[in-house]
């Protein structure tokens, strides 16, 4: 992450004291909670479905298995997880916002999905879970949100069971030229725009676009997962890189 | 791989769609809750694993852990699976490998294959009542019609080819026929001779009496 003196932190591309950033981002989620699936499918064009199927099936989950599904938002890779671990395994749906938590307790309870799922408003740099305590940890488009990401991994890392994986599905950059003109085109010119116009919050959808320009490259994340001790660190480019998921492995 | 992960889900939009308005797809979903089974087509050979729960079915592309019940079946035996009867024949010809309970088989055949599903019943609650009845009706009216049809086409086609083969018969039949007309002939001679010889007798005879009928009637 790019070192910002005196305690400031970005929010997009503005740049703020580091623990108002945690409450600029609630405001955010706050606001497009309700209407967070929709548009994910709109801006999305519904890709970020395809997205979240590499994510499991890289997760390597299987019967009994205890799943953290960190920033879960409104729960999709919680509902799949869920149904993968079955009866036996347990999967954690953990979140910052309680207006996200609450969407995604609503919706999850609305498809029949009870009994393994619980759900724990957390923040990812200090998670209030013991030890080696889960056997696969997601975290789905919420690294770039947080604010101090290697201590977030770090954290991830400790809680993380010894032949754990941790998965990092998140915004990164376009390999090819093309691609990232078009990206920049439609992220900064369209998608705001949509954003007004289905959710009436062109603010919230800026903030994304300029979040996911500051957050770290494909290597440069890979990096710091190393750095707190993650090994066998690998990263597979989605889209051409306009998404990437990074996994790497507790030993 | 992104492509297969696109085929996965439409696979699964489909099945659960499906199942959305099939009645009978809960009971059999909550049967084989929790069971995760993984199938492949001989003809690809890359598994795709149905994780089945009260919920849905969700079809992953790629499985760690172990699966309850696996299967091979080649593309053409699909649509037997779900005929308890042809199971072991399917097995015994090679054209479905499983290594698990046959049980599961059966089950997870009939939750992929046998629905239930009342389109008249779905349909009027898009487009009310009188238009469900009547696009059905209308529906199942082609259906009806076009099997029908389907079943002359079949029998005329029957008819034309035995009847082609009658109208064009094999040198050896020719051969054979002209043999028949021969001896018919030769027959037809020889009844006309002997025919023949007998009216002449006949006539002879007749001659004979006459004229000794004339003198003794004198
Ligand atoms: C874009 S949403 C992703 C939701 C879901 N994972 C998905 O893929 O659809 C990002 C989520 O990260 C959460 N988040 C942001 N900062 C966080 C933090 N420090 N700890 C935990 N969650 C955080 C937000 O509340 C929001 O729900």
């Amino acid at each position: 992450m790019q070192e910002t003196p005196d305690n400031k932190t970005h929010f997009g591309f503005k740049t703020v004291e580091e623990d108002k950033k945690v409450e600029l981002v609630a405001d955010v989620f706050h606001s497009v909670a309700a209407k967070y699936d929709i548009m994910n499918d709109v801006l999305s064009m519904g890709i970020h479905r395809i997205w979240k199927r590499f994510t499991v099936d890289c997760s390597g989950v299987r019967q009994g298995q205890k799943v953290l599904d960190l920033a879960g938002g409104t729960g999709d890779l919680t509902a799949k997880f869920s149904r993968i671990v079955g009866a036996k395994g347990q999967v954690v749906l953990a979140d910052i916002n309680d207006s996200m938590l609450k969407v995604g307790r609503t919706k999850l309870r609305d498809m029949g999905i009870e009994g393994n799922v619980s759900y724990v408003q957390a923040n990812a740099e200090e998670l209030p879970f013991p030890d080696n305590h889960f056997d696969l940890i997601t975290i789905a488009f919420g690294l770039r949100n947080v604010t101090d990401k290697d201590k977030a991994l770090a954290s991830m890392y400790r809680v993380l069971k010894p032949g754990g994986r941790l998965l990092v599905l998140e915004f990164s950059k376009p390999v090819y030229t093309p691609v990232e003109k078009f990206y920049d085109f439609y992220s900064f010119n369209i998608l705001p725009k949509l954003g007004k116009l289905i959710a009436n919050d062109s603010e919230s959808y800026q903030y994304l676009a300029e979040s996911i320009r500051m957050h770290p490259d494909q290597d440069t994340l890979k990096e710091m997962m190393n750095n707190v001790g993650f090994e066998g660190t690998e990263y597979f480019n989605l889209s051409a890189g306009i998404v990437a998921l990074h996994r790497g492995y507790k030993y | 791989m992104p492509l297969t992960n696109l085929l996965c889900g439409l696979l699964e939009t489909g099945v659960n769609q499906l199942h959305q308005l099939d009645s009978s797809a809960v009971i059999k979903r909550k049967q084989l809750n929790g069971t995760i089974i993984s199938a492949s087509l001989k003809e690809l050979n890359f598994p795709l694993y149905f994780v089945i729960s009260d919920q849905q079915v969700d079809v992953l592309n790629k499985f760690e852990g172990q699966a309850d019940c696996n299967i091979r079946v080649s593309f053409n035996a699909l649509n037997k699976l779900q005929d308890n009867h042809q199971l072991t024949h399917l097995i015994k010809t090679g054209q479905l490998e499983v290594d698990g309970d046959i049980q599961l088989v059966q089950q997870f055949a009939k939750l992929l294959t046998d629905m239930d599903i009342d389109w008249e019943e779905h349909l009027s609650h898009k487009v009310g009542d009188v238009i469900a009845h009547k696009l059905c009706y209308h529906a199942k009216k082609i259906h009806q019609g076009s099997l029908a049809q389907f079943n002359k086409v079949e029998k005329q086609t029957a008819l034309y080819v035995t009847e082609e083969i009658k109208l064009a018969p094999s040198g050896l039949e020719v051969a054979y026929f002209c043999e028949q007309v021969k001896t018919l002939e030769t027959q037809a001679d020889k009844l006309l001779l002997s025919l023949n010889n007998k009216l002449e007798q006949l006539a002879v005879k007749s001659n004979k009496r006459l004229g000794a009928n004339s003198l003794a009637g004198k």
